[in-house]
Order: structure tokens, then sequence, then C-alpha cells
């Protein structure tokens, strides 16, 4: 009697605890973010199945493929043995693979894919820049072509002025060359003439002289004088 | 009672791994020869045909940006590339590790997926695997050493005396590598594809008992998608003990020592 009336108060005083424990962890449970609530759950597995949206084809899905593995199993299309153990825990475990390895693979293969797209980027915007660069410093250089063409004929004009004024100058040259020769030979033949005349005076002031000392040459000019007074007088001249 | 029935018949574990011919012909050419397309030979066109596929998706329509499957590809490029880079420092012989990676790796891969054939678990693969290898780095060494080549049988320092013992030694433990290299992936691949096989076995038996014997053997059952796990992973390994200690061997045929 004594142990009924203990169990029972045990009990009655587990009751009232057990009871907010057990609804505590229950609401927990559906408030928890990380387990999804059972009918979420149920229907993201309805969800997954391989048909359209409406739950009639759904249903016939599930009809379908249950009885497509019955007739196998029983037609002995499909035979299950211990490779069908083999093949459920492979199928398994690679299904648990590609869901542990998808995403972070994805996030990484993206980040990859991310990171060369930016380089290609960048270095298209580094060449669509220096082209541009080019482009302008070409610009600046767009009277360049004509201002040199000038130039050139500038150029080209002094060295036809200079090449002339060489021809002048060696015309000059040659003149004064000319000049110099001919006015040696002008100082030459007034020289030659100069000894001449002065040759010529001499011999003649010689020839007189020696015929003034000639007697008969003496008397004829002294008849001559006197002839001259003479004639000068009859003229009455003086 | 089916399930009773089929019970009584067990398989060998070891029966996977028998070369079965799939279709074949006798042809009066040179006697009477027989050619026969066996599950190995089909296996080996398989591998061959998956190895180009993954590489004509992985080339990606010659792109200038890569797509998933050309990074995962070239991110296996880049460590196979490393792996030769470190161990020979010459990437003359990258063609022939990548191919070599490729070809035990996709070979295991498939090896992995039920109801296939592992081809690495034929000694004639692996052995002969190793074997040609091992002949192909001898006359490597030969070729680049010459004579010197056997001087890689004599430790530097050894006394006169112990030439003889060395060099004996040394020759057993260079000729033993032909069979460590091709027995290491053939015993790993054949050890793990024979214990999945038991334990696939037991478990059958187990889930084939009834409700309640069905759900406790789901416990075992998560061990045995670890070791399944554990098997995909031996697979990656054995693939890259095996190229690294080829890189070795090339190394040392190279070097010596």
């Amino acid at each position: 009697m004594a142990s009924r009336i203990v169990v029972n108060t045990l009990r009655a005083s587990a009751r009232p605890r057990a009871l907010p424990t057990v609804t505590r962890a229950v609401n927990a449970r559906a408030m928890s973010s990380s387990n999804p609530p059972p009918s979420e759950r149920a229907s993201e597995i309805i969800n997954n199945l391989p048909s359209s949206q409406n739950l009639v084809t759904k249903t016939g899905t599930v009809i379908l493929g249950t009885g497509l593995l019955a007739t196998a199993i029983s037609q002995e299309l499909y035979v299950l043995n211990e490779e069908t153990v083999v093949a459920a825990g492979t199928f398994i475990l690679l299904a648990f693979l590609a869901k542990l390895i998808r995403e972070p693979y994805k996030e990484w293969a993206d980040g990859h894919i991310q990171r060369i797209w930016g380089v290609l980027e960048s270095s298209r915007a580094e060449h669509t820049q220096t082209v541009k660069d080019r482009i302008n410093s070409v610009e600046q250089m767009k009277d360049v072509v004509s201002l040199t063409e000038g130039l050139f004929a500038l150029s080209k004009e002094t060295a036809k002025l200079e090449s002339e004024a060489f021809v002048q100058q060696q015309k000059v040259a040659l003149a004064s060359e000319v000049k110099a020769v001919l006015d040696s030979w002008v100082r030459f033949e007034q020289q030659a003439k100069e000894s001449e005349q002065t040759e010529l005076a001499k011999s003649v002031i010689d020839k007189v002289l020696s015929s003034i000392k000639d007697e008969k040459t003496q008397k004829e000019i002294l008849a001559n004088a006197v002839a001259e007074v003479e004639q000068l007088v009859k003229n009455k001249a003086i | 009672m089916n399930f009773n029935h089929s019970n009584l018949f067990i398989n060998s574990p070891l029966e996977q791994f028998e070369v079965t011919s799939l279709l074949g012909f006798n042809a009066p050419i040179l006697g009477y020869m027989s050619f026969t397309l066996t599950n190995l030979g089909l296996y080996s066109a398989l591998i061959f045909t998956v190895i180009l596929g993954l590489h004509y998706m992985g080339n990606n329509d010659k792109k200038l940006l890569p797509s998933k499957w050309s990074i995962a590809l070239e991110t296996l490029f880049a460590s196979i590339n490393s792996i030769v880079r470190d161990q020979i420092g010459k990437e003359i012989y990258l063609p022939f590790i990548y191919s070599l990676f490729f070809f035990i790796l996709i070979a295991n891969l498939i090896g992995n997926i039920p109801y296939t054939y592992t081809i690495t678990t034929s000694i004639i693969v692996s052995i002969g695997l190793s074997f040609t290898i091992l002949i192909g780095v001898t006359i490597l060494g030969l070729s680049i050493h010459k004579i010197h080549f056997f001087s890689f049988f004599i430790p530097s320092g050894t006394p006169l005396a112990l030439v003889p013992l060395l060099v004996l030694i040394e020759l057993i433990s260079y000729l033993a590598r032909a069979f460590s290299l091709g027995i290491r992936l053939f015993a790993n691949v054949v050890a793990g594809h024979t214990l999945l096989k038991i334990l696939s076995t037991f478990l059958y038996q187990m889930f084939s008992g009834g409700l309640i014997i069905f759900i406790v053997t789901l416990l075992p059952f998560a061990l045995f998608l670890a070791i399944t796990g554990l098997e995909l992973a031996v697979s990656f390994i054995q693939t890259y003990v095996f190229v690294l200690l080829v890189c070795s061997y090339i190394k040392d045929a190279i070097e010596l020592h």
C-alpha cells in the first residue's frame, strides 16, 4: 500500500513537470530553423519527385515507380542480391557527397571564374585605356605631317638657294680671279709700254743729242732757225 | 520464400574479379586465333572513352573563361604538374604521369560503381603496368648513364668485400619494385572490393530477415557506407601513391641516387 502511495505520489509529481518539458521540446523543434517541420519536409520530398507540380501526377509517379519495381522484382527482371546493398550504399554515399560538395565547390569555382573574369576584364579595360591614350597622343601630333612637309619644302628651297649662292660665289670668285689676272696683264703691258716709251724717248734724245753734236745738223738747224726768224721778221711778227 | 531459396546460393567474394568472355569468335588466321572481348577489354575501352569525354568537356570549347568542369580538370593538372616538378624536376615526363594518373584513377572510380568491373583488380593489368614502367625506367637510366647506370646498385662508400652482396641485395630490391608497385595497387583495390562484397552479403542476409532486423541492420549499414567512402578515398590515394612512386623511380633513373 505504502509503495503504491509512493508510486502514485511520484507519478503525480512527475506529470506536471514532464508535460511542459515535452511541450517545450516539441516547440523548440518546431521553431528550430535547421529542422523544418514534418509537413514542409514531406512536401519537399513530394516536390522532388520527377513529374509536374500536380499532386495527382506525383501520386501517379510514386504508384508507377513502385509498380514497375515490384514487377521488375517479381518477374526477375531485377534480382535483389548483395549487389543491391552495394548499389544502395554507393548511391546514398554519392548523393551525400554530391550534396556536401556541390555548394562549396560551386562557390569556389564561381569565385575562381570571377577572378579570371576580373583579370580579363581589367586587362581589357587597361588595353582600351592604353589605346585611347595612344589615340590622344597621336591626335596631338595631327599637324606633324603638314608641318614636316612645310619644313621639308623650306629645307629644299634653302638647299636650292644655297646651291645657287654657291654657284654665284664661284662665278664671283672666277670673275675676280680673271680680273686679277687681266689687271696684272694690264699692269704688265703698261709697264712694258712705259719702258718702251722710256727707251724710245731715251733713244730719240740720244739720237737728237748725237745729231745735234753733228756740225752739219747744227748748221742745218741754225739755218732753219735763222730762216724762221727771217720769216717772222718778214711777216712782221716780231 | 524466394529470398531463402536464393540465399542458399552464395557467390565467392572473389568471383567479381574474374575475367570473363563477353563475346568472341575463332578465326582461321595464323592457325586458329580466338578473338574475344572480355569484361577487362570492355572496361578498358570504357575508361578510355570516359577519360576522352572528361577532357572533351574540360576543354570548354576552347573558351578563355573556364567552366566548372575545366576548373576541376585544371586543378588536377596543376596538382599532377606540381608532383612531377617536385619529384622529377623535368616537365618532359608530365604527359606520361598525367595519363597514368587518369588511367588508374578512372579505372578505380569506375570500379566503385556497383555491377561494374575494376580493371586494376586484374593482376595482369597492375603487375603488367608496373613491369612495363620499370622496364621503361631501366631503359631510360641506361640510355642516359650508359654503363654507369649499374653504379646505382652499389651504394657509395661500400667496402669492396661487401660489393657482391650489396649488388645482389640492391638488384633484388630494384626488381622488387616492379612487383611491389603493381601489387600495392592490386591488393588495396582487391581487398576493398572483397570487403565490400563480404559485408554486403552479410547485410543482404540481415536486411531480408524481417522488419525489425531490417531496422536494426541500418546501423551496420551506416558503417558499410563509411567503408564505401573509404573505398572511394582508396581509389584516389592509391592512384596518388602509384604516380608518386613512378615519379621517384624516374628520378632515381635520371639522377642515380
